[in-house]
């Protein structure tokens, strides 16, 4: 590999993102948990049909 | 710190005081009704004297879910435009005591009527029950009085627009404006029905009350409502807890979004409350629950929102890891942990209310004691519990005070009692909802049957976890009671949270208001013209009144 040069771009700096892994985590398992709730009632409600 | 003052002046804090007592011996009043409600449906206990049930039941939601809420949201709404757009004039700090007299006045005469045995017809006062038109009169004076109180909002809210031309309002005030506004608009239909069917008719001036349009008119209001008590909510978790944490927002821009949502999904959404009532038409029915789930996506952002802002702070203070950021967080400050619990019992909350807004799955729940155990969670623990996180502060801000380390402490333990009371009473409420046991009614067996059988170790785990939440009632009040008046003197933060610097700029469109609600009213007569004429042209006879206690 080459060495990389001190290059700045002429597009100012680059923004960094925050890490939000955790937060992706986290709204994934409440999604989840939204579905699962939800499937469940509609069990019920197709049991009690 | 952005153009407010660092203090709210003390005369608005008086003003803001004064909505924070009414609301709390609301609490104290509420609670107690709450607590013989889960006696009395364990089946151990009988009222005395002849008390009806309902007297009961219509006092504790009333003075909670009217009460309380209403006057808690004002106040601290007070507290936080006069912090955040500058100290109010003397002009609305006047026509905030003129609504603050109002709603007092109009509470005292409700409640007069409720207590007298006149008025047990529910918080939600459907028709055909009548109630003596006192008590319809207290609450138009309640309601007359919140608009007063708005109107001042918008005036200082307008004198710093003119006074900041070009300029991104104070995310504090921006939000109570959206929620004052969504107040506004909906309270038109509770206003509506109460002035011109309610009141005449329990007045007897004339005989008899479409039914169905007095109801639509309540659910055009109702489910706003909880919108109303859950923005302020929203406005603590989005502009002050990051403050709390040490931390920062996560976006302001995301934030205002967040709320215009609200303002426009919110209100023509009404019909989610009567998906089993006759004579509305299933298309417009379903229409409305479309809209409904539109307020998923608001919700959802506001909870990414919170974990980032959690996530970028632990990360900040070097946490590593998926989950390393949850240990960063101030877990031994009241301030932060009693909203940070409420958050956490909104994902339960939110999960339920998916639940009772479809259709086929509300006719499991619909009008079972599960509703009553979804809207403990919203109402009484997420919003409930948040207020108290910004009474923390907000109290001993407004009085010249410092909360100890002691009340602190207690602070902790009040909402663990809590929690744990709320998950044995909510739990039982669902589960025994499942299983068919009907709200808002006192205990019976029904003649033995089987299926009212099984209900019953759910009603005395009902009023295990109701006991432990009125332990938890005592507990906030005599913290309340300190931090009003017995607290050290000294100077407490009115925390406001800053913009992480990674944020985009907040552009100004979120404050065309014209854009904004004009959307939102032609969401409204697109959801509710059609149904509602329909409901006129082709309603039944009228009802009379009925007296059922
Ligand atoms: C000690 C704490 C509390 C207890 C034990 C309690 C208990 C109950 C029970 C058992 C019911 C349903 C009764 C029935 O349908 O027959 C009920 C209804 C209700 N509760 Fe609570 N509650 C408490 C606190 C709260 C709080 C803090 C709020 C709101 C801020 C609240 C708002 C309501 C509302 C609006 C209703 C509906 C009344 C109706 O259906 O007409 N409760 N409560
Ligand atoms: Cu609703």
């Amino acid at each position: 590999m080459k060495t990389q040069l001190n290059t700045s771009t002429p597009k100012a700096k680059v923004e960094k993102e925050p890490a939000l892994k955790g937060t992706l985590a986290s709204v994934l398992f409440l999604g989840f948990f939204l579905i699962f709730t939800w499937v469940s009632v509609y069990f019920l409600f197709l049991n009690r049909l | 710190m952005m153009n407010g003052t660092w203090k709210v002046d003390a005369r608005d804090g008086k003003l803001a005081m004064a909505h924070i007592y009414v609301a709390f011996v609301a609490l104290a009043l509420g609670g107690l009704a709450g607590l013989l409600q889960v006696l009395v449906r364990s089946g151990k206990f009988e009222l005395p004297a002849g008390i009806s049930y309902y007297t009961i039941l219509t006092t504790h939601g009333v003075l909670l879910g009217l009460v309380l809420t209403t006057f808690f949201i004002i106040g601290f709404q007070f507290a936080a435009v006069s912090r955040t757009a500058g100290t109010l004039s003397d002009r609305v700090r006047f026509w905030g005591w003129i609504g603050f007299w109002l709603m007092t006045i109009g509470t005292a005469i409700t409640a007069f009527y409720i207590l007298i045995g006149e008025a047990s017809v529910l918080y939600t006062f459907y028709a055909p029950l009548q109630a003596h038109a006192g008590f319809y009169i207290g609450l138009t004076l309640v309601v007359v009085g919140s608009w007063i109180s708005g109107f001042a909002m918008f005036a200082h809210y307008a004198k710093w627009k003119k006074a900041h031309p070009g300029q991104v309002s104070p995310l504090l005030t921006f939000m109570s404006v959206v929620n004052m506004v969504l107040w506004l608009v909906c309270s038109l239909g509770v206003a509506a029905t109460v002035l011109f069917q309610l009141i005449p008719w329990s007045l007897g001036y004339v005989d008899r009350i479409n039914v169905l349009v007095s109801r639509t008119l309540f659910w055009y209001f109702g489910h706003p409502l909880v919108y109303f008590w859950l923005l302020p909510a929203y406005m603590i978790w989005y502009a002050i807890i990051p403050k709390i944490i040490g931390g920062k927002m996560f976006s302001d821009s995301l934030a205002r979004m967040s709320f215009i949502l609200f303002l426009i999904f919110s209100i023509p959404v009404g019909f989610h409350h009567q998906l089993v009532e006759p004579g509305i038409d299933p298309a417009w029915k379903y229409l409305q629950v479309v809209l409904t789930f539109m307020v998923v996506i608001p919700s959802l952002m506001t909870a990414f929102s919170m974990f980032a802002t959690f996530e970028m702070y632990g990360r900040s203070k070097g946490a590593t890891g998926l989950f390393g950021w949850l240990r960063k967080l101030p877990w031994g400050d009241a301030r932060f942990f009693a909203p940070f619990i409420g958050m956490l019992f909104f994902i339960p909350a939110g999960a339920g209310g998916l639940v009772n807004a479809s259709h086929q799955l509300n006719q499991v729940v619909h009008n079972t004691i599960w509703v009553t155990g979804h809207f403990h969670l919203t109402l009484a623990t997420t919003v409930v519990l948040t207020f108290f996180g910004g009474a923390y502060w907000l109290i001993p801000h407004l009085t010249g005070r410092v909360m100890t380390k002691a009340m602190n402490r207690l602070a902790i333990i009040q909402t663990i009692v809590w929690s744990i009371g709320m998950i044995f009473m909510s739990s039982a409420m669902h589960f025994a909802g499942l299983l068919g046991a009907p709200r808002r009614s006192a205990f019976s067996t029904y003649g033995d049957a089987p299926q009212a059988l099984e209900w019953i170790p759910y009603q005395i785990a009902q009023a295990v976890g109701g006991t432990i939440l009125f332990i938890g009632i005592i507990l906030v009040l005599i913290i309340v009671t300190n931090l009003a008046f017995f607290a050290p003197k000294g100077e407490t933060e009115f925390p406001v949270a800053e913009v992480a610097e990674q944020a985009e700029r907040t552009p100004l469109v979120f404050e065309n208001w014209k854009l904004w609600i004009g959307i939102a009213v032609v969401l409204i007569l697109i959801a509710y013209t059609v149904p509602f004429i329909d409901m006129i042209q082709n309603a039944p006879p009228g009802s009379k009144g009925f007296k059922l206690w």
